[in-house]
């Protein structure tokens, strides 16, 4: 049976898909070797542009403007320049809101545009530019530890990660947080508060990463200017000890955190744009991983993390695939698999689980 | 593909959003029947991409549930050769994302209402409305804006009886042109015209340089006439080549099947078109609901007219975080019979959009998503009604039978479970049978019956549904506990059942699937229960189901008490009711 899975892998290939939000230029070519802070693309976003009524600012008919207007199609202007006047008693002006150029007029209206600014795209992980998308992006390649999330707060940035609570099971404490994280990729235990987010903030951490988070600190999670990723699921989840040990175990590092993911309110679509899930991801010089096999079944031994209450977030080992179905307490029968967590088994529904690759 | 005569076996895959399931209907003797089933995770995000792999997966699963062979060289074997392979391959899909729509008029009340109308058969998520109201000092400006920032897949700009008002819709065109010039040509939208008949030369050489223009007959020709099937036919093509053509994978189902790929709401409308064929009983409609992760389809047949109405983004997964958003977490609370407060509330909703396949294995997260689903499907409902024909008043038509379809429904783990949250969801009056579809059959017979008619009539009078029982809800106001109905129930075996119903109640009485009875009604002289008016009884026969006889008198509208704790006890004594 084919589950879905998550990616949990002290030294795996990772792929990191660097899309542009629109079509835009890309500014690498394929086995470039690029570090994080290198642009792969930028795109400029549509024009800036203003319709100026000048009928109605100057009380003249449409038919009549021609003679008020100090500026024609094609003209450059600047912010604030007159664009048309009438003068005399109660005299009137119609000014540029921003530098442009005007690009048509009909109507008794002028319409000024300006250029936007094109909007660029750092490679976020150190690695080999392993294929490009024509005028999208390119997938940058690495050999590394690579973290998968389940959600984030739309932010990304490579700094050094730093673990500051001492368990899966630990909180990130306001007091734990000092000016010696600035710039750390931080990681708590099962969550924060809404006073540790804002230590965090005052200390102006790199990044946060978390096992669970209340559902109402979502709101202030997107406002940070810092990324944010929940590993294992909204409430009050625990981290993974499979994670949390994994993470320990790189502290120091250089990491690339990511907390870009789909839009809530239409996940699966715009996952069709490649958009996976937030991420961990640490670069390590050697070579020697393999890529996790994405069509895994699940087997006895497979490592699997549960989904839903009562165990969410709980890592373990199938020990056990029964056959028939299981009575549960909400009075469903499932198919069901008995997985041994970290000191307790228990039988999860197939559905409930997923697996670590 | 072999020709109708001789399709034996027919393989059906439904791609929904989260789950593809893959039906197989048999011949059998001289008709036809459901004979397996297998599910699997719908494929079309990452890491696959391709929503072909997913119905591979349940390909294998359905192989090892009948030791037969479907599949081989990387294609479904078609025609069948003995036990091997399937005669037809028909694949229907409701898991593309909606067509982004943007509708443009004059008067809300009028042609924007229509054109609202006209959307909501589709899968479309209407992204935004241009029009005058709102008192903006610079409308193109914002108009333009909107087209370019959105750039929708299509502009639907309807406006002006024939013959009628000009300028505002040309001030309309004009915006829609100058929003669309911004875009590169490939993300420019389609503008599909369906308003003043006399502007279409105008409307078309203003857009026609900048982007792709359809013309249809105008949505609303006079002030009193509405005319939709032009616009949501051409709407439907539109959905059909930009989104279910162009989904990843699809053109592998595609070349398996060589049959027209057909949307789910489509297909489920057909079943409730036919079901209403089969009743025949022109006073009375019938009512398909299909309740899925992503999308609520409402399909009500009324004097033979079908109205379909799809209400994309707002399932019971997709569409939660939205609902809470407008509406507040409370409205959910309200539903719960057991205390939480909102954090954990919230997070059963956030953890479900992540995981959307996931199951409830606490009765707490069982009772939020079953809010959902009552919640989801009374704003579904309020706003299918005033497309059904001849609806008048706030009450809803008696609908005989309701057929309910979709995985958020039909999975829920008991019966009863089922039954109250459709009561709950949408307050039926008069007297209806409940039609469960537990295998999600409907929609698939919906697309057989496009080129095996028999095949999908057969099995649909072959048991594939599943009857719940027939429910008679009164409707009228009364004192809490005072009797409004008495029923004389007459079993097949002549034993006689003298019960009351009384108001506020839930009232359930034995009569199991397969078996039928006749029912005297007398309900009190304030009370109609859709036998000609309020005080008017008579003999009705009915037929039994997995929960009974089942009269609702909690009174319509359905209001729950105010205060918390009697509300949670009223709520747990009706689930109690309905068999836990």
């Amino acid at each position: 049976m084919i589950l879905p899975f998550s990616i949990v892998n002290p030294l795996t290939r990772i792929e990191v898909l660097r899309q542009l939000p629109q079509p835009g230029k890309v500014l690498v070519r394929e086995r470039d070797i690029v570090e994080s802070f290198q642009l792969v693309g930028e795109y400029t976003p549509p024009p800036q542009f203003a319709i100026v009524n000048i009928s109605r600012e100057l009380a003249v008919p449409p038919k009549k403007i021609a003679r008020y207007l100090n500026v024609a199609v094609g003209d450059a202007v600047e912010e604030g320049a007159v664009l048309a006047s009438r003068g005399g008693f109660g005299g009137r002006a119609c000014r540029a809101p921003f530098s442009g150029t005007v690009t048509g007029s009909g109507r008794g209206r002028l319409l000024l545009e300006a250029p936007s600014r094109p909007v660029q795209l750092s490679a976020l992980l150190p690695g080999t530019v392993a294929r490009i998308l024509p005028g999208e992006g390119a997938v940058i390649q690495a050999w590394g530890t690579f973290i998968q999330g389940v959600w984030g707060n739309g932010k990304e940035v490579f700094g050094v990660l730093r673990v500051v609570a001492r368990g899966a099971r630990q909180s990130l404490r306001a007091k734990k947080l000092d000016a010696s994280l600035q710039g750390a990729i931080i990681v708590g235990g099962a969550g924060l508060d809404e006073e540790a987010l804002e230590q965090a903030a005052e200390v102006q951490v790199g990044g946060i990463i978390v096992g669970g988070v209340s559902p109402q600190l979502m709101p202030r999670l997107l406002a940070v200017p810092f990324p944010v990723v929940v590993i294992d699921g909204v409430g009050k989840v625990s981290m993974s000890e499979v994670v949390f040990k994994l993470l320990r175990s790189l502290e120091g590092r250089e990491v690339a955190l990511s907390g870009i993911m789909p839009d809530l309110k239409r996940p699966v679509w715009s996952r069709l744009g490649n958009v996976e899930r937030p991420f961990v991801a640490v670069p390590m010089p050697s070579q020697s991983g393999a890529a996790v096999d994405r069509n895994a079944p699940l087997i006895l031994g497979s490592r699997v993390r549960a989904l839903r209450q009562p165990y969410m977030g709980m890592s373990g080992v199938v020990v056990e695939i029964p056959s028939g179905l299981t009575l549960l307490e909400t009075g469903a029968r499932r198919a069901c698999v008995k997985v041994e967590f970290e000191g307790e088994t228990a039988l999860v529904p197939h559905a409930n689980l997923e697996l670590l690759l | 593909m072999a020709d109708e005569q001789t399709i034996e076996s027919i393989l059906v895959a439904d791609c929904g959003t989260v789950n593809t399931n893959l039906l197989l209907l048999e011949r059998v003797a001289d008709s036809y029947r459901f004979v397996a089933q297998a599910e699997a995770l719908t494929t079309i995000g990452p890491p696959w991409n391709d929503v072909s792999e997913g119905v591979v997966h349940a390909l294998r699963d359905l192989e090892r549930v009948t030791g037969r062979k479907f599949h081989s060289n990387g294609r479904v074997i078609v025609p069948r050769e003995g036990l091997t392979g399937v005669d037809a391959f028909v694949v229907i899909l409701s898991a593309p994302e909606p067509l982004h729509v943007v509708l443009a008029g004059l008067v809300p009340e009028m042609s924007l209402e229509s054109a609202h109308r006209a959307a909501a058969a589709i899968y479309a998520s209407i992204e935004a409305v241009l029009c005058r109201e709102g008192g903006l000092r610079s409308p193109e400006e914002t108009w333009a804006r909107t087209v370019r920032d959105l750039a929708p897949d299509v502009v639907l700009l309807v406006g002006g009886v024939d013959g009628g008002a000009s300028r505002p819709v040309m001030e309309l065109a004009d915006a829609i042109a100058l929003g669309s010039s911004m875009l590169d040509s490939e993300r420019r939208p389609r503008l599909v015209y369906a308003g003043n008949a006399k502007l279409r030369p105008m409307v078309t050489k203003l857009l026609g340089e900048i982007a792709t223009v359809d013309v249809v007959d105008n949505v609303r020709p006079t002030v009193d006439t509405e005319r939709l099937a032009p616009t949501q036919q051409l709407l439907e093509q539109i959905y059909i080549e930009q989104r279910l053509y162009k989904l990843p994978g699809v053109d592998t189902l595609s070349a398996w099947s060589r049959l027209p790929l057909l949307p789910t709401a489509t297909a489920f409308g057909r079943v409730v078109e036919y079901l209403w064929h089969r009743e025949g009983r022109q006073d009375r409609g019938v009512l398909g609901i299909d309740v899925g992760a992503a999308s609520i389809t409402i399909a009500a047949c009324l004097q033979g007219e079908l109205a379909l109405s799809v209400h994309s983004q707002k399932g019971s997964v997709y569409g939660a975080l939205g609902w809470v958003e407008e509406h507040g977490i409370g409205v959910l609370q309200q539903w719960l019979p057991e205390e939480a407060d909102a954090d954990q509330v919230l997070a059963v909703l956030y953890n479900r959009t992540l995981k959307p396949w996931t199951v409830p294995q606490q009765l707490l997260e069982l009772w939020v998503e079953q809010a959902v689903v009552r919640e989801m499907l009374r704003g579904a409902v309020q706003m299918a009604a005033p497309t059904w024909n001849g609806n008048i008043g706030n009450t809803m038509p008696s609908f005989d039978p309701i057929l309910v379809s979709g995985g958020s429904l039909v999975h829920m783990p008991r019966p009863g479970q089922v039954l109250l949250t459709l009561l709950d969801g949408l307050e039926p009056t008069g007297i209806s049978t409940v039609l469960l579809d537990p295998n999600r059959v409907a929609p698939a017979l919906g697309a057989v019956a496009g080129i095996k008619p028999l095949a999908a009539t057969s099995a649909l009078d072959a048991g594939t549904l599943v009857s719940l029982g027939t429910v008679i809800s009164p409707v009228g106001k009364a004192r809490s506990g005072e009797t409004i109905l008495q029923m004389r129930i007459t079993y097949e075996d002549s034993s006689v059942l003298n019960v009351e119903a009384r108001y506020g109640e839930l009232e359930i009485w034995p009569l199991l699937p397969g078996q039928r009875a006749t029912v005297e009604l007398k309900p009190n002289r304030r009370f109609d229960i859709g036998l000609g008016g309020p005080g008017r009884g008579g003999k009705v026969q009915v037929i039994g189901g997995l929960v009974g006889l089942v009269v609702d008198a909690r009174g319509r509208p359905l209001v729950l008490p105010d205060d918390p704790e009697p509300r949670r006890h009223r709520l747990q004594r009706w689930i109690w009711d309905v068999g836990g």
